[in-house]
């Protein structure tokens, strides 16, 4: 700082032109020059929007009419109501959901990632639901659901009788496992094929020293594949995790948020733009906002003690395996 | 030389984010606080730009249509709901309005969700020309937004319900059509089940129900759950229908205490929900709410699968042409009577509105075109509504109120404009606003976590705290 300081007062004055025509000056005109538009569109999308937002939520307000001031009441009232806050209860079921589909989506990227026959076809096949519009989606399954419509159709064929059949969308055991299931459907092939672009990048050398030595097929998944695609793994378990808290579409146009199903997005929907409650809509997103910044903190401090290697190029098990080493060293010592 | 283009560019730039930071400025306080500016308008009249055609002295009824202005030129942008016969029906009356007006051009832009829609743009000066008032506006904030028809007891005179969208005695919007609330039924169907006379109350109307079951394959009841806004539309039941009293809505139900307690007699808005709840835990409705469909109930109605379906008049005339059987449609009064007698809550439908931020050219423009829509289209014969030139005939579906008396709701007292819409919005009771309430009825009587009363005793304490929070303690 002080060096720095002392250099530039050794410096010959400049004319503005002379510090314009400088590489320095050009360098900052270049930089604010192609900065400017992005972060312009930035700050009028995102950020004016946000801070909004963040204004909003402490009035008791309509889109139309007066707003009061009413300090953090709406806040008050995102926690205290069973409702809104209840609702986020629904995410676990889209958590769960989240889950069975990295396992799968892990399982079959391990599996078409090597020579398979029909491979791209499947491939293909799994990814394809993800290009369809969620809207479309939803539709498609309102009446997959219908009674007596395609799925009570199937079941039908294998015996089921349709009295045994519950009502899929109406029964409030089974509609929330049915509209996790279809995010399952649609994001299956996503994750997928970010596995097997991971897989792709493990070198394969190590493979094929494996095989000299005779590995199974389990112990190369669990010994080169699994570590090789860590990162990967936990980046979509990250997006997983904010995606359930936030699930919006299933919920929303399938069944429209009845019988138990309206998620804390369809809730905040609803209150927005039907009931008028801008203000605790408002402070919703907030809050929800809150949320997923935690879970994102918490990731990253998950992924830097246990993941990454630390100064020293160790990995958290390899550290224990050496404390343990340690340990033992010490223990036959005394 | 490339420096001189980047060093122009960079000046550019910030230049926009100036004239962005200026826009944003002005209006920021023009959305924020409308009222003191239109206060400020208000009172004087724009005529003084000389000879220019100036619309804010006119009054609608003053315009003689085919005579006055036919040199007007301008463009209007219209907003409708009606995205089902956006292209044919309305496209149609704007050529037809141009044979007469050969300069004014009508563009239609349909919104699906519309009131959600309109009411988020309506916050910004430039939304179109002419719209659908939603009713989510409150009435007191209608001179922000609209360009004012003329003196509400003058048009009165001429029109049905010019006091449907009225403040202060100026009226903002002319119905597109009105509409009379009562209940679909397949003739067909009550003669095969057996039923002779039509049910007047709420437990005539059950057992009525009970037979199409017994006797016939019909679904007795079709909810159309899965709709969402069928589900709304029972509240237009609750004032009018329910209690005979034109009062009941904007004047009394703000200050009522326990409004939606059984009042036991069969009569009041419990009497409305009570049939919904009843017919669906007794099993009378579809047998799938969740997953019903709008568009094939129509033919389902029409063909006899369906008995009742309870919409209001407007639904008639769609009933009639979704299938091959137009005479089998009837239309009833709903079942409530109030001291032996029946009534029908009548209202306007979506009233038109003119943007009062567009031009004195196009808001005269709109105002004609607008004119030419109530007195000459025919839109609201067609559609089977109350027409809204008093002068005119009622259209045959709505012979069957003959001898019912329709009730429309009185505006509320001068000062209490608001008052309802504050309690309404503040209690998430959501009466005409949100379908949510009336679904959360059809939830609870399926899976039986909740019985009628629990749900009134539940608005009736959230109706009271909104009232103690606005002063309108009963």
């Amino acid at each position: 700082m002080k060096s720095e300081r002392s250099v530039k007062s050794l410096r010959p004055k400049l004319s503005i032109k002379q510090q314009i025509m400088s590489m320095r000056g050009q360098r900052i005109i270049i930089t604010v020059a192609f900065m400017l538009v992005p972060l312009l569109l930035l700050f009028l999308f995102t950020y004016l929007p946000f801070f909004k937002m963040g204004q909003f939520s402490l009035y008791e307000m309509r889109y139309i009419g007066k707003r009061t001031f009413v300090g953090l009441q709406n806040y008050a009232d995102v926690f205290s109501r069973n409702d809104v806050f209840g609702s986020l209860k629904l995410s676990l079921y889209y958590l769960a959901a989240s889950f069975i589909q990295l396992a799968l989506a892990l399982y079959l990227a391990a599996t078409l990632s090597f020579k398979v026959k029909g491979g791209a076809f499947f491939k293909g096949t799994i990814f394809f639901p993800y290009l369809v519009c969620g809207i479309a989606i939803g539709f498609i399954f309102k009446f997959f659901f219908t009674r007596g419509f395609v799925l009570d159709t199937v079941l039908g064929y294998l015996g089921a009788n349709l009295e045994i059949l519950p009502y899929w969308l109406r029964d409030t055991g089974v509609n929330n496992i049915m509209l996790a299931a279809t995010s399952i459907w649609r994001y299956l092939g996503q994750n997928m094929v970010l596995f097997i672009g991971a897989i792709m990048s493990v070198d394969p050398s190590l493979y094929e020293a494996a095989n000299i030595d005779g590995a199974s097929g389990w112990n190369k998944f669990r010994h080169i594949t699994l570590p090789g695609i860590q990162s990967i793994v936990v980046l979509n378990m990250i997006l997983s995790i904010s995606g359930s808290i936030s699930a919006f579409e299933p919920p929303f146009v399938i069944t429209n948020g009845t019988f138990g199903t309206a998620t804390y997005f369809v809730m905040m929907n609803s209150l927005a733009h039907e009931k008028q409650k801008v203000g605790l809509a408002s402070a919703m997103a907030v809050v929800l906002m809150l949320i997923i910044v935690l879970v994102t903190l918490f990731q990253r401090f998950v992924s830097s003690t246990f993941l990454e290697e630390d100064k020293n190029g160790y990995t958290f098990s390899e550290r224990r395996a050496m404390k343990k080493r340690a340990d033992a060293r010490g223990g036959r010592g005394v | 030389m490339k420096r001189i283009i980047s060093l122009i560019l960079a000046m550019g730039m910030a230049a926009t984010m100036v004239a962005c930071g200026n826009s944003s400025n002005n209006s920021a306080p023009q959305a924020a606080e409308p009222t003191a500016e239109s206060a400020a308008e208000q009172p004087a009249p724009s005529g003084q730009d000389g000879g220019n055609i100036s619309a804010a002295g006119v009054a609608i009824d003053q315009i003689i249509l085919g005579e006055d202005y036919t040199d007007l030129s301008a463009e209007i942008r219209f907003k409708t709901h009606r995205t089902d016969i956006m292209d044919t029906i309305l496209q149609g009356y704007a050529d037809d309005f141009r044979e007469m007006y050969p300069n004014i051009t009508v563009t239609y832009e349909g919104i699906t969700d519309y009131s959600e829609t309109m009411t988020t743009r309506l916050s910004t000066p430039d939304w179109g020309d002419a719209c659908m008032i939603p009713t989510t506006i409150p009435l007191t904030e209608l001179e922000n937004y609209f360009h004012p028809f003329g003196a509400t007891a003058t048009l009165s005179e001429d029109y049905n319900f010019a006091d449907n969208r009225a403040f202060g005695g100026t009226t903002y919007g002319l119905p597109s059509t009105s509409n009379a609330q009562g209940v679909l039924f397949n003739k067909a169907v009550f003669a095969k089940a057996g039923i002779t006379d039509i049910p007047k109350t709420p437990d005539e109307f059950l057992d009525a129900l009970k037979k199409i079951k017994d006797n016939t394959d019909a679904i007795p009841l079709y909810t159309n759950f899965a709709a969402g806004w069928t589900m709304g539309a029972w509240d237009a039941y609750i004032s009018g229908s329910a209690t005979g009293d034109p009062d009941f809505m904007n004047i009394k139900l703000p200050h009522a205490k326990d409004p939606f307690a059984n009042r036991g007699d069969g009569t009041g808005p419990y009497a409305v929900y009570y049939v919904l709840y009843e017919a669906v835990k007794r099993g009378l409705v579809e047998d799938d709410p969740a997953t019903s469909d709008w568009e094939s109930s129509k033919g389902m109605l029409n063909r006899g699968e369906i008995g009742t379906m309870v919409l209001g008049s407007w639904a008639i005339v769609q009933m009639q042409e979704g299938g091959p059987n137009p005479d089998d449609i009837g239309y009833m009064s709903f079942p409530i009577s109030v001291n032996g007698t029946q009534y029908a809550t009548a209202g306007a439908d979506y009233c038109y509105g003119i943007n009062k931020n567009s031009s004195d050219e196009v808001k005269l423009a709109s105002m004609l075109y607008i004119k030419y829509l109530v007195e000459k289209s025919n839109f609201d014969y067609d559609q089977g509504g109350i027409p809204t030139v008093k002068s005119h005939e009622f259209p045959s579906t709505l012979a069957a109120f003959d001898g019912i008396d329709l009730v429309a709701d009185a505006p509320a007292k001068a000062g209490e404009e608001d008052l309802f819409v504050n309690i309404n919005v503040d209690s998430e009771v959501s009466l005409n606003m949100d379908n949510q309430h009336v679904i959360s009825i059809v939830e609870a009587a399926l899976t039986g976590s909740a019985t009628l009363d629990d749900l009134m005793a539940d608005w009736n304490a959230r109706w009271t705290a909104s009232q103690q929070k606005y002063g309108a303690g009963a």
